[in-house]
Order: C-alpha cells, then sequence, then structure tokens
C-alpha cells in the first residue's frame, strides 16, 4: 500500500513535470478542454435558466390552466396567430363553473407604435380584459378596462389606454402621460393614438420581447378581429382548494376542440417548439466535446510517439509498464483538471456577459443558472476527458515500451 | 537473418570487458541478450546464477530492475524531468520514497562530477554531461551488472574517452560490460572480446 503511494506520488510528480516542461502544447489542450467545460456549463446553465425562467413568469402570471387551440407560435412578423373564436364568451362560460375562479381572454397581435408616423417600431401587442393588474412600475394602469366590448357589440366607448414596457418607452423617449400611434400597419397607426398609462415589465418579460398591452377589445378592434372576438389565450384561475390538474382534465373532457393545459405543461408545450434550437445547442456541445477529447488524446499519444525511445529505455532499465503509462498518462489528469479549472472559472464571467446579453435581446434578466451541480458537472466532464485521454496514451506509452523500438545508430 | 551464432563467453564478477566489433558484428544484440532484453533461439544465458531463457518476460525485467544496469548510446533521458529525476526514476519502481530517491540521485550525480547540475533538464546539458546522468542512472540501483551499449557513439574522441574512464571509475565495484567499435575501449577493459559478424573472433 505505501509503496502504490509512494509510486503514485511520483507518478504524479513526473506527469506535472512533463505538463509543465511542454507549456505551448499544454496551454493549448487546456484551452481546448476548457471550452468543452465552459460549453457544457453554459448550455446546462442556460437550459436550466429557460426552465426556470418559465416556470417563474408562469407563477407570476398567476393563472393556473391555459386554454388554447394547436400550437401557439411566432409569425414571421412577430405576431402570434389567435386560435380562439368568441373568446369572450367562452371566458364567461368558463367562468361560470364551480371550479372555475376566474377566465379572461388574452390575445398577442403584432402592432405598430411609435410617436413619429415615419419612425414606428413593430412589437408585439398585448390585449387584456377588464383593469387587470399589469403590474405597473409607473403610472396606474387602466381605468376603463374593456368598456370598448360592451357585452360583444364592440360599440362601447374606447379608452385609448395603453401600458408600454420599459425598452419601449426608452426607444420612444416616452412616459407615463404621454400619447403614443398603434396600429397593424404603418398605414393605419396614424388614425390612432393611445395614452400611456402606465410602465410594465409583466408581458415583456413573459414574452421576451418589447410588448405593449392594452384593453383586449382595443386590440381586437385595431387588428379587425372583432368580428370573430378571437384570442390566444384563455387563461383560468382555478377555484380556492380545487387541483389544478383536475380542473385542466375536466374542462378538456368539456371543451374537446381545445388544448387545454396547466401552466406546467404550458411551458413544456412551448418549450418543445424551440426543439430544434436546442438540438443545435445540444449538437455543439457534443462537437466541442469531442474536440476537447480528440486534441487531448492526440497530444498525449504524440508525446508517447516522440518519446518512444526513452519509454523503450525505461522498460529496458526494469521500469514496469504500468509505472511507464502513468508517468505519460498522468499528463491526462493534470490537463484535465487544469482545463476544467480555467473552464470552472470562466463559467461565472461567461454567464454575466451572457446574461447581460440576453437582457439586452430578449429582456430576461439572470436568464442563466448556475447551481453547483452545474460546476460539478463541468468538472466531471474534464476529470472525464482527462482520463480517457489519460488511458489511450497510457495504453499507446506502454505499448511503445519495448526493446524493440530501442535502436543504436551504430 | 541470424545476428549471433555458436557465441560463448564467461565473464567474471568485477571483471570489465569491452565487446569490440565494427557496425553490424553482433555486439548490440549480445548485449541484450545478456540484459534478458532478447531470447537466443537456442542455447542458454546464465546472468548471476539464472538462465534468462527459463524466465519469463515480467521475470527478466525484475532481474535488470534488481540487479542490471542500462546505459545506451543516445541516453534515453526523459526531456521534461531534471537530471535528478532521471537518475532517480529506477528507484520510483522500487517503491523508494522521495526523499531517498533524491538523495542517491544527489550523491550518484556528486560521483560523476554534477553535483552542480542537479536541476538541469537534459536538454540543458551537453553530450557528455547527458552520458553521465545516464550512468548515475544505471548505477543507483546499485546493480551487479552494468551493460552500455555504444556509451560513446554520440560523443566526440575527449568527451568519449572521459566518458568511458568515468564509467570504469564509478563502477568500481560492478561488472561492466560495453559494448563499442571505439578501439580506446581497450585502454579502460580487463579483458576485449572482438566480434565480426555474429562471432567471436579474438579473446584478449
Amino acid at each position: 500500500m505505501g509503496n502504490l503511494l509512494t509510486k503514485g506520488r511520483a507518478i504524479t510528480r513526473y506527469a506535472v513535470a512533463q505538463v509543465r516542461h511542454e507549456r505551448g502544447r499544454t496551454v493549448l489542450v487546456v484551452l481546448a478542454i476548457a471550452l468543452a467545460v465552459l460549453s457544457v456549463t453554459l448550455l446546462a446553465s442556460l437550459g436550466l435558466g429557460v426552465l426556470q425562467t418559465g416556470e417563474e413568469r408562469f407563477d407570476q402570471a398567476g393563472q393556473d390552466v391555459w386554454v388554447t387551440s394547436d400550437s401557439v407560435e411566432l409569425t414571421a412578423t412577430g405576431s402570434i396567430e389567435n386560435p380562439i373564436a368568441d373568446s369572450h364568451q367562452l371566458a364567461a362560460d368558463l367562468e361560470n363553473r364551480d371550479d372555475v375562479k376566474t377566465a379572461s381572454p388574452l390575445a398577442f397581435h403584432a402592432v405598430y407604435v411609435g410617436t413619429e408616423l415615419d419612425d414606428l417600431e413593430l412589437v408585439t401587442g398585448v390585449g387584456v380584459p377588464g383593469t387587470r393588474n399589469t403590474n405597473t412600475v409607473d403610472g396606474d394602469g387602466f381605468s376603463e378596462g374593456d368598456s370598448h366590448y360592451a357585452n360583444g357589440t364592440y360599440d362601447g366607448p374606447m379608452s385609448q389606454e395603453i401600458v408600454i414596457d420599459p425598452q419601449t418607452a426608452e426607444l420612444f423617449d416616452v412616459g407615463v402621460g404621454d400619447t403614443i400611434y398603434v396600429g397593424t400597419s404603418r398605414m393605419n397607426a396614424a388614425e390612432r393614438e393611445f395614452e400611456i398609462v402606465g410602465i410594465s415589465t409583466q408581458y415583456s418579460q413573459f414574452l421576451g420581447t418589447s410588448t405593449v398591452t392594452m384593453p383586449i377589445s382595443e386590440l381586437q378592434e385595431i387588428a379587425g378581429t372583432t368580428g370573430t372576438d378571437r384570442a390566444t389565450y384563455v387563461t383560468i384561475t382555478a377555484a380556492d382548494g380545487v387541483d389544478r390538474d383536475a380542473v385542466s382534465e375536466d374542462i378538456q373532457q368539456s371543451y374537446p376542440e381545445y388544448d387545454v393545459r396547466t401552466s406546467e405543461e404550458q411551458l413544456e408545450s412551448m418549450l418543445s417548439e424551440y426543439l430544434l434550437v436546442l438540438a443545435s445547442g445540444a449538437t455543439l456541445v457534443v462537437l466541442a466535446l469531442l474536440a476537447g477529447i480528440a486534441l487531448t488524446m492526440n497530444t498525449l499519444v504524440l508525446v508517447a510517439v516522440q518519446q518512444r525511445e526513452e519509454l523503450a529505455a525505461l522498460r529496458a532499465i526494469g521500469l514496469s509498464r504500468g509505472l511507464i503509462a502513468g508517468v505519460v498518462g498522468g499528463q491526462g489528469f493534470t490537463l484535465g483538471m487544469l482545463g476544467g479549472v480555467l473552464g470552472i472559472l470562466a463559467t461565472p464571467v461567461a454567464v454575466l456577459a451572457l446574461d447581460h446579453l440576453a437582457a439586452s435581446l430578449v429582456g430576461f434578466e439572470n436568464l442563466l443558472r448556475t447551481p453547483p451541480i452545474i460546476y460539478a458537472t463541468g468538472l466531471l466532464i474534464a476529470v472525464g476527458i482527462g482520463t480517457l485521454g489519460a488511458v489511450v496514451a497510457g495504453w499507446r506509452a506502454a505499448q511503445y515500451a519495448h526493446v524493440d523500438k530501442l535502436h543504436s545508430r551504430q | 537473418m541470424t545476428a549471433l551464432e555458436e557465441i560463448s563467453f564467461n565473464i567474471h564478477a568485477g571483471e570489465i570487458v569491452g565487446l569490440v566489433g565494427p557496425s553490424g558484428s553482433g555486439k548490440s544484440t549480445a548485449l541484450h541478450v545478456v540484459g534478458g532484453l532478447l531470447e537466443p533461439i537456442e542455447g542458454t544465458v546464465d546472468v548471476l546464477g539464472t538462465d534468462l531463457t527459463e524466465l519469463s518476460s515480467s521475470q527478466r525485467t525484475r532481474l535488470r530492475r534488481d540487479h542490471i544496469g542500462f546505459i545506451f548510446q543516445q541516453f534515453h533521458l526523459l526531456p521534461a524531468l531534471s537530471a535528478r529525476d532521471n537518475v532517480a526514476l529506477p528507484l520510483v519502481e522500487r517503491g523508494v520514497g522521495r526523499r531517498e530517491r533524491q538523495q542517491r540521485a544527489t550523491e550518484l550525480l556528486e560521483q560523476v562530477g554534477l553535483g552542480d547540475r542537479l536541476s538541469h533538464r537534459p536538454g540543458e546539458l551537453s553530450g557528455g554531461e547527458q552520458q553521465r546522468v545516464a550512468i548515475a542512472r544505471a548505477l543507483v540501483t546499485d546493480p551487479e551488472l552494468v551493460l552500455a551499449d555504444e556509451p560513446t557513439g554520440e560523443l566526440d574522441t575527449e568527451t568519449g574517452a572521459q566518458v568511458l574512464e568515468l564509467l570504469v571509475d564509478v563502477a568500481e565495484d560492478q561488472t561492466v560490460l560495453v559494448a563499442t567499435h571505439d578501439e580506446r575501449a581497450i585502454d579502460v577493459t580487463d579483458r576485449v572480446l572482438r566480434l565480426l559478424d555474429g562471432e567471436i573472433t579474438t579473446d584478449e
């Protein structure tokens, strides 16, 4: 045992000496391993972050069950298909159920907004019913709510009130009390000016894009969907003490033509539409891993090839194949550990940069999540690559440690 | 092709013997057979009272580790390790602790005149110095038999002569067999076996 310990310590020392000796080579391999580790930790943090952020957003939305039809997806112009017709009626019917506390239609439509008619921006318009709390950080929110609906006649007064997200407010340099043009095309935007009654991040954070929020009937009016009363969702909060899964299943049975999902199921459904993006990410990670493994093994095998005569000489003077394999293979562990540590140290920095990027691009703050398990996985990957490199290089070294490789130049 | 044929010689303990012959005469092969690195097709090889042809590969490795020191023409030192670590390497296999390994390696390097080059890597040493490190490595386990294969082959005349002198000097308690085409080996050896085309022609 003591003998093994002595040998193990010596192998470690010699492996570290070899790694230090070939600095250029070491830097290259360590960087490759660090990159592989970093790609894994970042993708895992992103995946975890998307899941957790999605769950948090759904929790914040405070809705238990989501009713929609087919899949909800963004169209090329950034709008979202509105598949539910007669949405106010459907919401009213659902709200009459004993197991439902509230039911509200929710519509999305791409709209042009701006303070100058020749400088309009396309954002996502969200239509909400009533004077629903939009969690405004500034302003009081809607005063009239869905008054324009007027029991389906759409001849009630238009409040012309709008709540915008901070990004849009900043873009047009507007605030509460200012007015803004809103339309579904650049042409018809001139017809309507809405007064900003609040600044809120609620829907922009939920959708990850710039949004403006207005009473649903008014969004339907400017989108020209009042005839069919279209909405994207009818969202439901379950009655107190009722299991949301049971409510969801029961409504699904009563309305088989719609897709009824709990918040969790809805999140899964939305994420599944990004499978291709996730698959691309996973492919990149696999490529980074393969590159890391290939470079490490190639380098270590090269070490064995370059030193084959020295290794054969060590065999000749009585060193065992195991010890020789250990001295060469031990470098794999050392390189793996160095790469792993570097990758892990780089992770928080890269996460910070990506978080900043995500916040500026899609409006999500702290999107990437890095619990300790992410770092542990990164280290495991590094040690795995190192071990694989060590095993292959050690094996090659043991092959070379044979007297046939000894040549004297007589 | 037969490298050696009908070859037979005895070496007594403590003797310094030169195995001299031109390139291709079979002297390196003879040295490798004595060291248990090659197995003869026929015959016996008695080294230190043991018939090598009766031993397995791992038993021969153990015999080399415990009783035989090797010196090669091209030194074969690990470039990343210091002179002291290179010398100490054979002791690792024996499970000798680091402190003792370093102490023993330092003593040997001082004996070969490299006491001031302990931490130098092979790349920082001259050819003669590298071969002296190799001699120290061959002797660090205190073997009974030292086998040197063309130890001066990579060195200039003067350095070669110095290395040969040093070898017989520091290996005074060992039996030494030197395979060389360097005629000056005669000056430092007790006995010379001349080899030509795989046969011993002279024993002087």
